[in-house]
């Protein structure tokens, strides 16, 4: 489909908005049931005699596990527009039916990741797995329909060379990397270690040592996906959204010529410059940690 | 034999040269693993894998759209297409991890394998806190991270485009570009978990001695491996009909 320059930015900000709102998505989904590398801590935290009531699913590596629920999501809606189902409905049936499939999987991970801690009298909580694995499905809907209806939008209207479930599984594990890089530092250094010292890194010492406590009785993960919601999950839909925003944008307008490239370099000099900014302001926040040697020497000598 | 044609053997070829690339650029990527997610260690806090797989595939939409868009693209076009998708992909995830390390878990971005950062030349080792392993993405590893997604999405873009050319005669267009596409995620991934043995699971970038240890060799694996795969992708075009 030929499209004008106001229609393609159109199109364009749609997808930019799908791909944040599924980016910050994705990483409220993985703090509500603990996913990918934090749950380490909560996996651990039995074994050094912390008992917890926090969600512990971990299906897989993020990537892996939205890039199923997403590719299930994509191929049910293929079929049904097949099936000369209207697109919106097809879309909406295909993320519920993924985002089931993943509920299935989250209990039953749970269960069998609690039930292999037996020997360090880690409970199964059976309010929480009512409580949470709702949350989890919800979540993981609202992902699923973002990122199919990008694949959808990609394939229909812009014309990808790929097929819907296709687009979905790259988006799907892009969000899953995405987010495990983003929020989930938010949920596994900040949430999880809210008892740390503040303004530097975890101590190795202190793995394991998760914070059980909440505002107001036993925390769990509820309180996680609340915290992290203020954040981590927005700061994932970002990286998303930029991404799939300056992905497409560089061609939108300049056409697949190398002025495109050099625009997108131009983007990532920007990029390393605003990385560089907040370097220098957070070392002046918090370091350095240790006196400097050579200036201590120096400045007896000096004396 | 099909395999011994002259062009034939320049793809399988350019195929291996892809799996060079994309293993190089793992290298490249500043990944810190479970350690990292926990400000523990310095780098993005998931897995070798997961990160370079993730941006290289962005490169492979962009890539693939570019050539869609216009197949008498130069094949250079394609892979910088490929490249720039997985460096801004990489680059947009550093940056708003950068920001959750910065004022999320508030810890300053410290390389505990350099003394002073190679490019902006600010001492590092005063700033890493007790017990960690360095935290958060200085510059270097910043800078790092975008060459290499580089490296990978180019890789990925040459490889899908060498499977298109090989492909497209064959069959329709939709199913070359299914088939080329799903090879090519393939060899992502089998590259990259190739390097993942070399680093051990975390590596800071083109700084960490790890860099010159592993990296030839890892190079040369995933040259014979991709090869072995580029000389499947031309065996399963033999049983292809339009």
């Amino acid at each position: 489909m030929v499209l004008d320059l106001t229609m393609s930015m159109a199109i364009l900000a749609l997808l930019g908005a799908l791909a944040t709102i599924a980016g910050c998505l994705e990483d409220l989904e993985s703090d509500v049931g603990s996913q990918s590398n934090p749950n380490s801590q909560v996996q651990l935290a039995p074994q050094m005699g912390f008992l917890h009531r926090i969600f512990n699913k971990a299906i897989s590596g993020e990537p892996i596990s939205n890039g199923m629920s997403d590719v299930t999501g994509g191929t049910v809606t293929s079929v049904l527009l097949s099936a000369k189902f209207y697109p919106l409905t097809a879309i909406v049936i295909g993320a519920f039916v993924a985002a089931i499939l993943y509920g299935i999987y989250a209990t039953t991970s749970y269960a069998g990741r609690v039930a292999s801690q037996t020997r360090f009298k880690q409970p199964l909580y059976m309010d929480i797995m009512r409580y949470t694995t709702p949350s989890i499905i919800g979540h993981n809907f609202i992902v699923n329909f973002c990122l199919v209806a990008i694949a959808y939008i990609q394939y229909a209207v812009l014309g990808y060379p790929f097929s819907i479930p296709f687009l979905a599984l790259i988006w799907g594990i892009s969000v899953g990397a995405i987010g495990s890089s983003v929020g989930d530092v938010h949920y596994g250094g900040e949430r999880e270690f809210q008892n740390r010292e503040f303004g530097c890194g975890l101590n190795t010492a202190l793995s394991g040592r998760i914070v059980r406590k909440a505002e107001s009785g036993l925390r769990n993960s509820i309180d996680n996906v609340w915290f992290c919601a203020k954040f981590g999950g927005p700061a994932t839909g970002i990286g998303l959204g930029l991404t799939v925003f300056f992905s497409s944008w560089r061609t939108t307008i300049w056409g697949y010529t190398w002025e495109a490239m050099g625009v997108g370099v131009i983007i990532l000099v920007i990029m390393i410059i605003l990385n560089r900014l907040t370097e220098i302001s957070v070392k002046n926040a918090y370091g350095p940690y240790k006196e400097d040697k050579e200036e201590k020497e120096a400045g007896s000598v000096a004396h | 034999m099909v395999l011994l044609d002259p062009t034939t053997l320049i793809d399988i070829g350019l195929i291996g040269l892809s799996g060079a690339l994309i293993c190089l650029a793992v290298h490249f990527i500043p990944v810190g693993g479970a350690p990292a997610a926990m400000a523990q260690a310095t780098g993005i806090g998931t897995g070798t894998v997961e990160l370079a797989a993730g941006s290289g595939l962005v490169g492979l939409i962009t890539s693939s759209y570019m050539l869609h868009a216009d197949p008498s693209a130069s094949m250079a076009l394609v892979m910088a297409s490929g490249a720039l998708g997985a460096s801004v992909m990489l680059a947009s995830t550093m940056l708003a991890g950068g920001f959750i390390y910065a004022y999320g878990v508030a810890v300053p971005f410290a390389s505990a394998q350099v003394k002073k950062d190679p490019i902006t030349g600010q001492r590092q080792d005063n700033y890493v806190s007790k017990g960690t392993q360095g935290q958060g993405i200085p510059t270097i590893c910043f800078v790092s991270g975008v060459v290499g997604s580089g490296l990978g999405g180019a890789g990925g873009g040459l490889i899908y485009s060498v499977l298109m050319h090989y492909y497209s005669p064959l069959i329709s267009a939709t199913s070359a570009a299914a088939v080329a596409g799903v090879f090519t995620m393939g060899v992502f991934y089998v590259n990259s978990v190739i390097p993942s043995y070399g680093v051990g699971g975390t590596i800071e970038g083109v700084h960490d001695p790890k860099f010159r240890r592993v990296v030839p060799k890892d190079v040369f694996t995933s040259v014979v491996v991709s090869m072995l795969c580029g000389v499947v992708a031309i065996l399963i075009a033999g049983g292809m009909t339009p």
